[in-house]
Order: structure tokens, then sequence, then C-alpha cells
């Protein structure tokens, strides 16, 4: 099945979301369809599932137009969307969740589970997906509970499959497997788009390539004739230079070291396991790993948001093991949090109240019990034009921002003030890569200073391309160090680390008295 | 701190003048606050007429209980002063509840929190003797104001300490209020004399709110908690919107995940918000009884409590909104009486639109979908400004 | 929007118009009602019931406000009088001080309280209140002439004067017979000398009125007057299900057979509060200028008080039990008898 979109326009007030968009997705072929957030593939892709209507342009299926008034149409009509936060039910079976919504039934009501389960198996084989049909949701991992998305619609005879960002979740070895299967589905006829922001591996799936930027595509063709450094140009709008090109690290004191960390969560499980891990000024120290290892608490415990259970954290020279959240901030650790719109900022606040969202109390700001809003201001501006958060005024609400320059009115928080340690959890999630670029150089520019930064990804290749070393974290464990001085660590090996196999750690990562190994 | 962050005056450069041109919002603030209720107003009455004809009440019937319902609440010194008294508790629980709202409480207490400020108020009316005016009446309410704040402040220490929802511990804490009011009314330290059923001594001239208005005609009922009331939407306007405390609700009730990265202790913020509101709510009380009825009676409050949440709704949690619903909702309460005696029509008629409009203003969506062009977006720099 | 506000603001001024021109009666009665309501089955009803008699006898405007909290009797008594009210009337104890308050303040207005007296008197307020005792003594006499086990009963919902009445009158007309016929009939549940009885506590509890009507019975009485409000109809409820020959219920305020219609068959008659009757009759005073504030005295002389027909038991109650009734009401009237025994 071909489908061609044919001068997609659509408008939300003031913003030109899409603007004549000519795509065509073809059977057994993947289309990469790469482009910042924000550029219009969100709109596009909901266009194409029946969420939205286009204001102009029309949608050819097999050269006949398609009219889709809701999703149930776009279903109707062979074309499946996986989005890229699941929508499983937990505590139902792999078959379940499949069925959810079109079960099969006979008689007045009753529920043909053998049938849907013969069906779901033959597709499971047809694809080599290696799904356990009856295993409860709940106890798969992320990367099975993925296929598990795909194998709903393709239940739904989906000829054209629809990925968001399918990536962001899984492990370098999952990813590789996560290709097998789309490439198993490529070669069965489906039309595939597969969305993403990564630009390798658009050069390594993608048949074709669409570029998106501003609402328009900017460029379409055969991956093969693109180097990273042109799509990323195409996607940004500017040449964007892709590894920030950090000088040798000149590392000094320590400034922080967790000692024998753990950390117990109320029911007692483990979250946290006899942490050892220094970060000295001048560095920048990666922590790798799959989501839910541990990152997370890691970052409370470093910050003061949850007490450890047991173990020491120093910073510069002092005990912090007890100190609170506020102690910690005034005696210089920053911390971007890993997701801006859970804890970062508050959308319904301006601009300038975001930037002293944890510092209004500091008498830097204040008179008395009053918060000198004038000075607030003044700062907010000075910091937006210092960390090129582009807003037309710091009055404004912070949630009609981009996600890129939301994030950039975190990071200048952060940095704006006097620190020593920048704990950077996620620091640059669902952001542009403009922006993605801009953050990473601020963080290389604050390591440069002489401050210890701690930076925490699920995205290896920004862990890659920014730290000195490299811890990998595997179920609240260090499982590895690397040393990454000069980008020596072993890609390969660190996703290994970072799926729990076992593996000796490098030599040279031991180098400030680190006894994480093997897990 | 960054030094040069703190510069101003002839060093800033146009980037940053740029940046500090306030006011872009203001104008769908405007809206919010002003337009939509209006709307959400005019609705309820269309919808009021439409029920008063399904029940076959004539037309001119109808148009009447409207001008009524005008002339009852604004139309002569008298509706306006009974709109303003009306309106005065319901403006001081009904910014209480804002502000617990603004840090993510819903205080449904502000009933209870009435009954037993009101309550201590007026059993410190007349316990304490001797005192002058000056004294005797401040202390009556800010005894009303403590005990409201007390009592309030049980349903933010069981929610900080054991995670007890205060929906659930107001509502428990409202019926035990009305008990313990029922109860204490029968004391003999506190029953009137010579009577059986519950009913208190008479408020001390020394601990009655002066009415303003007496100089003009007796019945005049306004009292001087009108200047306790302006000064309490002053002072919550401030402490929302200047002090750390409020910013600190704020960010604890738009974001409790920001809350907590940003250090905030959020026990302590909830014991403080309901601290607050209930201070608030009890002041109400007090005032009632020290200016409006001059004893404390079984179910005194008569609702205010629970009409306050409304209030506090439709002013969108904002002091000034909720200055000006309190105001809505008192000049309803004075113009359905008038609406009753001129025009027959049932007071319940009242109770019903004043639902309507909540209903109205909490689906502002709706109201924008009838309304579309009061709420079409006009590019910047139209003809209106904030 | 502009063109609205024009179209809007020409409809208010035609409807004010309209309004001032319509319906300018000579005189206007209006009521306050107390929390309970316009339809409380109760003393608000039967007094709104009076302004609608004098409504159709006299040819005068009547409006009513209804109290929704005891909040509302000060400024509903203040609307009232901004809307040029020739008399106001507002009803029960619980409104006492509101009317007081409202009376002092406008002496000019005219103002009466049914089932309430000031003392001292207030110049412009007419008291209104009744010798219930007078009628309650012409169904204790009824009662002991009925009753075949010689026991009967009464209790009330708390012990204040406006329930005693009933109470006291009910045990003197019953000893009235005793004394006249010779007879032994006891009353349970109420000695007028000690001030001492039964009394549920609530005016609310229908369980209550079984209960105690239940532990009456138990104790001999074939005849109970419950002086509780509704709680009587859960006395009638159990009457109703022993049969009428074992318990017979003397009901109070207004005639029970018409409001609790279903259960007619068990009262042996009511004693009547006629608060419909003084009402008229202070309209009427302030229509011919006859108004004096003090109190009106309803009693059996002038209608304010009496006793309902006896319906079901018409045929039973003996003609000379009927006039012999008839012989003490008139006693009572002319004063020959005393009602305080």
């Amino acid at each position: 099945m071909d489908i061609e979109l044919r001068g997609i326009s659509k408008r939300f007030g003031p913003v030109q979301a899409n603007q004549d968009i000519n795509l065509e997705i073809r059977a057994g072929e993947v289309l990469g369809l790469l482009g910042e957030n924000g550029a219009g593939k969100s709109t596009l892709m909901n266009i194409l599932s029946g969420l939205y209507s286009a204001d102009t342009g029309e949608i050819l299926i097999d050269g006949s137009p398609a009219i889709f008034t809701g999703p149930g149409d776009s279903i109707a009509n062979g074309i499946g969307m996986v989005h890229q936060h699941f929508m499983l039910v937990p505590v139902f079976s792999v078959v379940e969740n499949v069925i959810l919504g079109v079960e099969p039934t006979s008689g007045v009501d009753y529920l043909d589970l053998e049938a849907a389960r013969a069906q779901v198996q033959e597709i499971n084989t047809r694809y080599g997906m290696e799904v356990p049909t009856d295993a409860l949701i709940e106890d798969l991992p992320v990367g099975i509970q993925q296929r598990v998305e795909i194998l709903k619609v393709l239940f739904r005879s989906a000829d054209v499959l629809i990925l968001d960002e399918p990536t962001a979740v899984l492990t370098p070895q999952e990813v590789e497997e996560f290709f097998t299967i789309v490439r198993a589905l490529r070669d069965a006829g489906k039309g595939i788009v597969f969305i993403t922001h990564k630009l390798h591996e658009i050069l390594e799936i993608a048949d074709r390539v669409s570029v998106l930027r501003q609402g328009q595509i900017v460029g379409q063709g055969d991956p093969a004739s693109f180097s990273e450094a042109d799509l990323a140009e195409m996607m940004v709008g500017r040449p964007v230079s892709f590894s920030v090109g950090r000088a040798e690290s000149t590392s000094g004191d320590t400034v922080l070291e967790l000692a024998g960390v753990s950390l117990f969560d109320a029911a007692q499980d483990a979250r946290l396991v006899d942490i050892n891990l220094s970060v000295h000024g001048g560095e920048v120290v990666g922590i790798a790993g799959v989501q839910g290892n541990g990152q997370t608490e890691l970052v409370e415990a470093i910050t003061g948001l949850s007490a450890v259970t047991t173990g020491e954290i120093g910073f510069a020279g002092q005990d912090i093991t007890r100190a609170s959240v506020r102690q910690r901030h005034r005696m210089g650790v920053a911390h971007i949090p890993e997701d801006r719109h859970k804890s970062g900022m508050v959308g319904n606040f301006t601009v300038a109240e975001n930037m002293v969202l944890n510092s209004y109390y500091d008498e830097s700001v204040t008179s008395g019990v009053q918060i000198d809003w004038r000075r607030v201001h003044a700062r907010a501006a000075a910091a937006c034009l210092s960390y090129d958060v582009r807003t037309p005024s710091v009055f404004l609400g912070a949630g009609s921002l981009s996600g890129g320059n939301q994030q950039k009115m975190v990071v200048a928080r952060e940095l704006e003030r006097d620190v020593r340690l920048i704990v950077a959890s996620q620091p640059t999630r669902g952001v542009d890569v403009g922006s993605i670029e801009y953050i990473h150089r601020q963080l290389i520019a604050c390591r440069d200073r002489g401050n210890a930064v701690l930076i925490i990804s699920s995205e290896l290749d920004e862990i890659l391309d920014l730290s000195d070393r490299i811890y990998v974290m595997f179920e609240g464990r260090i499982a590895a160090t690397f040393d990454n001085r000069g980008g020596g660590a072993d890609r390969n090996a660190i996703g290994l680390a970072m799926a729990g196999v076992s593996q000796g750690t490098n030599p040279g990562a031991g180098r400030s008295g680190n006894r994480g190994s093997a897990a | 701190m960054s030094g040069e962050a703190r510069s101003s005056g002839p060093a800033m450069s146009p980037d940053m003048k740029a940046l500090l041109v306030p006011a872009i919002d203001s104008r769908s603030s405007w809206r919010e606050l002003f337009i939509l209720p209006l709307a959400a107003m005019f609705l309820a009455m269309l919808i009021g007429a439409l029920i008063m004809m399904a029940t076959s009440v004539a037309p001119e019937t109808i148009l009447q209980s409207f001008i009524a319902m005008a002339h009852g609440s604004v139309g002569s010194i008298h509706a306006i002063s009974e709109t303003l008294t009306a309106a005065i508790p319901l403006v001081l629980a009904g910014l209480g509840i804002g502000l617990a709202f603004r840090a993510g409480l819903f205080n449904i207490g502000a009933e209870g929190q009435m009954v037993v400020g009101g309550l201590a108020a007026a059993i410190a009316s007349f316990l304490v003797t001797g005192l002058s005016i000056w004294l005797h009446l401040p202390l009556v309410l800010l005894v009303g104001l403590a005990i409201g704040a007390v009592y309030a402040a049980i349903a933010g220490l069981l929610k900080a300490a054991t995670g007890a929802h205060e929906v659930i511990s107001t509502i428990m804490l409202n019926l035990i209020s009305i008990r313990l009011l029922d109860y204490m009314l029968r004391q003999p330290f506190i029953q009137k004399e010579g009577r059986s059923d519950p009913i208190s001594k008479a408020v001390l001239e020394t601990a009655e709110l002066p009415r303003i208005l007496e100089f003009l005609d007796g019945n005049l009922r306004l009292h001087a908690g009108l200047f306790i009331m302006l000064a309490a939407v002053a002072v919550i306007y401030w402490l929302l919107f200047r002090s750390k405390l409020g910013f600190a609700f704020r960010i604890s009730g738009e974001n409790p995940g920001a809350a907590r990265y940003a250090g905030i202790r959020a026990g302590l913020t909830i014991v403080m918000a309901m601290a607050i509101a209930g201070a608030l709510a009890g002041l109400a009380g007090a005032i009632q009884v020290s200016g409006v009825l001059g004893r404390a009676t079984p179910g005194f409050t008569a609702g205010i409590g629970f009409d306050a949440i409304a209030v506090a709704l439709l002013g969108r949690s904002h002091p000034v909104g909720i200055l000006l619903a309190g105001l809505l909702f008192g000049a309803l309460e004075a113009g359905g009486r008038q609406m009753q005696v001129d025009a027959g029509v049932s007071i319940d008629m009242i109770g019903i639109m004043q639902a309507l409009i909540i209903i109205f203003v909490a689906a502002p969506l709706l109201v924008r979908r009838i309304f579309p062009p009061l709420f079409r977006e006009r590019p910047r720099g139209g003809e209106e400004n904030g | 929007m502009f063109m609205k506000k024009a179209a809007l603001t020409t409809g208010i001024a035609a409807a004010f118009m309209l309004a001032s021109a319509g319906g300018a009666s000579a005189f206007t009665a209006c009521q306050v009602t107390d929390v309970g309501g316009i339809d409380d089955a109760g003393f608000n009803q039967t007094a709104w019931k009076g302004v609608q008699d004098a409504m159709s006898s006299y040819g005068i405007d009547g409006r009513y406000l209804e109290s929704q909290s005891e909040t509302d009797y000060e400024p509903n008594l203040n609307s009232l009088i901004e809307s040029k009210c020739d008399v106001i009337i507002s009803v029960g104890f619980l409104m006492g001080d509101a009317t007081k308050t409202s009376a002092e303040a406008n002496a000019g207005q005219k103002y009466s309280i049914v089932d309430f007296a000031y003392d001292p008197t207030i110049p412009n307020v007419i008291g209104q209140v009744y010798a219930t005792n007078e009628a309650g003594f012409l169904a204790g006499y009824l009662s002991a002439g009925m009753s075949k086990s010689g026991v009967v009963g009464t209790f009330g919902g708390i012990n204040i004067p406006p329930v005693t009445a009933f109470m006291d009158g009910y045990y003197y007309g019953v000893a009235y017979h005793n004394s006249q016929k010779g007879t032994n009939v006891q009353v349970l549940g109420w000695n007028p000398a000690s001030k001492e009885g039964l009394f549920t506590g609530n005016f609310e509890s229908l369980d209550d009125g079984r209960a105690f009507a239940q532990n009456l019975y138990d104790e001999g009485a074939d005849i109970v007057m419950p002086v509780a409000g509704p709680v009587g109809l859960g006395s009638a409820a159990l009457a109703d299900e022993l049969g009428s020959d074992a318990l017979m219920i003397v009901g109070v305020d207004a005639d029970q057979t018409q409001t609790d219609p279903d259960r007619a068959h068990v009262y042996l008659t009511s004693v009547l509060k006629r608060m419909d009757s003084t009402v008229m009759q202070v309209i009427k005073q302030a229509m011919d200028g006859s108004f004096s504030g003090g109190i009106l005295l309803g009693n059996l002389q002038n209608d304010g008080v009496g006793l309902a027909p006896y319906h079901h038991f018409d045929d039973k109650v003996p003609a000379a039990l009927k006039a012999e009734v008839e012989e003490v009401r008139a006693g009572l009237i002319s004063g020959a008898i005393k009602a305080g025994g």
C-alpha cells in the first residue's frame, strides 16, 4: 500500500505547523522522517493517523483520495501508529493487550481467546519478534513491550506503520534487534515511517529520508547521499558541529565523592547498592544506563531530595550526607532535573518566576519576607540573554516556550549562579538539535571553568560526546567504569554493561580510587 | 550571583529592555477574570429564564424578577448595603479557599472553620467584659481568626503526617464543628438566659462591629467588616504574589515535583496554607457574629463556607477575582430576596442560577464556544489593551 | 455587542415601566417564614393560609419571603420594609429577636409575630399566642370519656411552655372529667405540679414517637396525645398497627386527619391552634386602624384554638359525651370552668 500526502497545510492560530507538505510512503520501504521538536512531525503524523484534519491538501491511498475524520478511519485504512509512550495494560497478558478494543468474539459476547492467541502467535513468528504471548506486560523488558505495540498495529492489519521515536527507550543492543524487526517488516512489504532526531539511525535504517523544518520539507532523498552533518544542517538550518570538541580536561580536586552509598525505598527495595563514585573539578563524568536502573535515585541522593540509607556523600571536603536540598544548593550544587515538566519548571509561571524557582528565598532577590520582583526580572532578562533563551518577554508563561527554550531556561537558572558541581540529568531530553548543541557547549564551558559536571543520560551518544569518565549503572549498582578521555571508550562494551552483561572494567578508569566493577 | 544582572538604568541593553516589557499576558487574564464570569452570568440568567418558563412562570414575571434582582442588589443604598454585607464573609472565606487552591489544597472545610471561629468569637464577646471597644473588638476578631486557623491546621497536619486527604478530613471536621456548635450552645455559660433551645448570649456592645451607614438609616446593616475584607484582599494579594511564602505556596500548588526540587518542605507548606485559609474563614465567622448576627445560633454560618468554594472557583483563586465573585454572589443573594418579594419567584431559583454560573465558569471552553467573538485571539497590538 | 447592549437597555427600561404601573393594591400583608419554608405543613403554612384568606376576603395583596437560614431573618424583614408592606408577619419564637430588633428600628411599621409574645410588649408588634390549654382541656375531657382502660397518656418534644400548655390542659381536662363523672382516669406522661413528664428531646424522630407511644400503651394507655410535631406521626403509625380499638391518637396544631390522611382513622380528634384565624384578625385590625401593639390571645372564644371534628370517630363518640364537651367548651368561654384546673 502506498500513501501520498499532497500539499498538506495545517495552521494552529498564528503557528503554521505544516506548510504544503508532499510526502510519499511506499510499500516495502522505510521512510526516515527527521526533524527537531516543533518542526511539525507530530502534526503531520497526527493528520495521517486521523487525529487532526488538514486545512488544505489531500491524502491519497494507492492513488485514490481518502478522507479521515477520526483515528478509526486511518486504522481502517491500514495505517497504524506506535507511540513513543506505550499504551499497554501492565496486568494484562500480551495477547490480551494486543486484542484490546478489537476482541474477536463468537456468540453474543464470548471472548474467543484461543483464536486470538493463534493469530497473534502467527504474526509474532512471521516477523521474528519472539514475544512471549502469554506473559504479563509488567514482567517484560521495555524492548519487548515495544514489540507488543507493533503487534497491536499488525493485528489490526496495518500496512503502514508509523514509529514515533522508537529507539528512545532502548539500549544499543536492543536498537540493533529492533532494526532487525523493522527490516523484516519492510521486506514483508509494509511501509514504515521512522520518526527520529538521531541522525545515525536514519543513515542506518532508512531507505529514504525527509527532513522537516518549521513545518516544511527542506530536503529529501537517499540517505546514502547525505552525511550526518548535511542532515543536521538541513534540520537546524545552519551548520551544526556535532561533537562539542572538548579540550583535554584539567582535572582538579575531588568535588563530589560518594562512598558506599545505598538507598532503599519505602518498600525496602534496594534502589542504590554500594555506590562509590567521584567527580573532580574540571571533568565531566557521565552516568550511562538504561532508564530505571537507579539513575533517578542517584541524582536525588546527590542533590538531597532523598536521604541515603547508608554511606556518605562528600562535597568539596565537607560531609553533606545529611544536608538539605537548600543547603546543598547554597553550597554550589546545581541540578538540572531529568524531567523539566515534572520538577524543573512551572509551565503556568512566567519565565522570570521560573528563573528563581529554587532561589526565590535568597537574599539577593528578597527584601525581608518579600520577593523583589524588579531584581528578579532584571536578572531573568540578563540570564535569558546570556543563555540564549528565546522569549519575547520574561513575563511570558514558560509553558508557551518551545521545549528547547524551556530547557535552556532551566540550564540558565542553574548555571547562572556560582556553582561547583552541576548535576545534569537528561539535560537534552525533548530538545531540538540546535539547543542540544548549545546546552552541551554550556556544560563543557562550565567544566572548563574548573567545575565538576555529572551528566546522567540514557542517550549513549551524549555520554560519549561529553564525558571524560563514564560509569554504567545497572540495577542500582555501578556495573562498569570507562575512561573516555580522548573518546577512547568502547561503545559496544558500554552497551553490554548497560544490558547487564557482566564485563571487566577497562583499565585506567579506576584512577580516582574507584572500586566499581562488574555487577 | 551575577553582578551584571543587577545593573540597571542606562547600562541596560535594548534587548534586555524588550524582555522587560510587561503585560503580554494581561489581556487574556483580563478575559479570564471579567469577561468569562460575565458571559457565564448571562448564560445562567438565560437558562434561569428558560427554567422559569418551563415551570410556566409568565414572561413578564420573569422580566420583572430580573428587574427586581437588579433593583434588590444595586438599585438603592439599602440594596447596596445588603449586597456588601452578604459579600463580606463570602470574600473572606473565599480568599482562604482560593489561597489553599493556589497551594494545591482543596479546602472544603471553610464552613467548619467559620463555625468554630464564629463560636469562639461569640464566647469571647460576652465572657470577656470590661474592655473598651478598641481592645474588645480586635480581641474577638483575633480569637475567631486564631481558632479558625488551628481548626484548619488539624486537616493540614493530618495530611502532612499521614497523607490523609484534606477533602475527607475537612468534611469530617465540618460535621464535628456543627455538632460541637449545638453542644456548646447548650452550655450554661454560653446559652442565652431563659432559653432552652441552643442559642448563645448576645455579643456585648464593645465587641460589635459598628454599622457604618447607621447615620443614614438604622436598617442599613453594612458594617466595618467591609474594611477588614478589603484589607484582606490586599494582604492575600501581597502574600501570594509578593512574598516568599506565597511563592512557595504557588509552586507547591502548580507543580509539587518542582516544589520538592526547590527544597520546599511539603508538610510545612500544607499546614501553613491550611492555617491561613482557616484563619480567613474563622475571621469570616467572627465577623458574621460580631457584625451581623449579634450571637451564635445553630447554622449561623448559613452555608457561606460552601458558597465561598464557588466564589473562589469563580474568582479563579485570584484575590481580585474573589472580591468580584463575592460581590456578585452577594448581589445575587440580596437581589434574590427582592426577586421573591416583587415577583414571587422562589428563592430556589437563585440557588439554581448560582450553580449555573459556577458550571459555566468551571467549563470555560463551553462559554468560549457559545461566545466565540468575545474570546477570539486577535493579533497582538490590537485595538484593546489590558 | 453594542447593539445587544442597547437592545437590552431598552428592554429593561420598558419592563421597569411595566413593573411600576402594574398591581398597586391598597394594602399589602407580608410574611417572613422561618427555615421551615412556606410549605412546612406547620405554622408557616397555616399562617400563610391566614394571609391568603385575607387576600380573598378583603382583596389585599399578600407576599412572602422564605428564610433559608436563621441568618436570613433580619435581612428578610428589612427587604419587606423596603417593599412597603403594611403589616409584616413573622413566625415562631426563633424569629422573636430579629422581629424585635426590626420593630424597634422601624417604629412606624406594623408587625405581628405568630406564636410568640413580648414581655414587655412592643407598641408596633402584635404577639399572637394561643390558649392551647383550653383546647387541650377539651381533648382531655373527651379522652377521659372515651378511654376504656382508664389510662391516657401524653408526651412532648421539649419541656417548654408552648408544648406543655397542651399537656397542662389535657391533664386538667381529664381531672375535670374525673371530678364531674366520678371516674378515675389516670394521665401518664405529664405532671403539671412538678412540671415533669415525658419528652423526646426533639421534634424530628418518628422512631421516638413510636417508642414513646409504645411505652405509654404498655403502661395501659389507650389514648395518647403527642405534642412534638412530626414525632407524633410515629405514634400514629403504631396506632395504625395496633388498631384504633387498642390505641387512639389526639393530634395537635392542625387537624391531623388532613395532614396525615393515610392514618386518619387513628385520630380521635386534634387540638387546633388556628394561626390562620389570628393572622387574619391581625390583618383586619391593621386595615381598619384598630391595630395596637400587644398580645392577641387566640382562645376558644375567638376561634384561635379549638377541637377538630371527630371524623372517623363521629359515630363512636356517644352523643352524651359530645354534648358534655360542648358544655365544657361553653363553660371555658364563659369562665365558669378554669382550664388551669
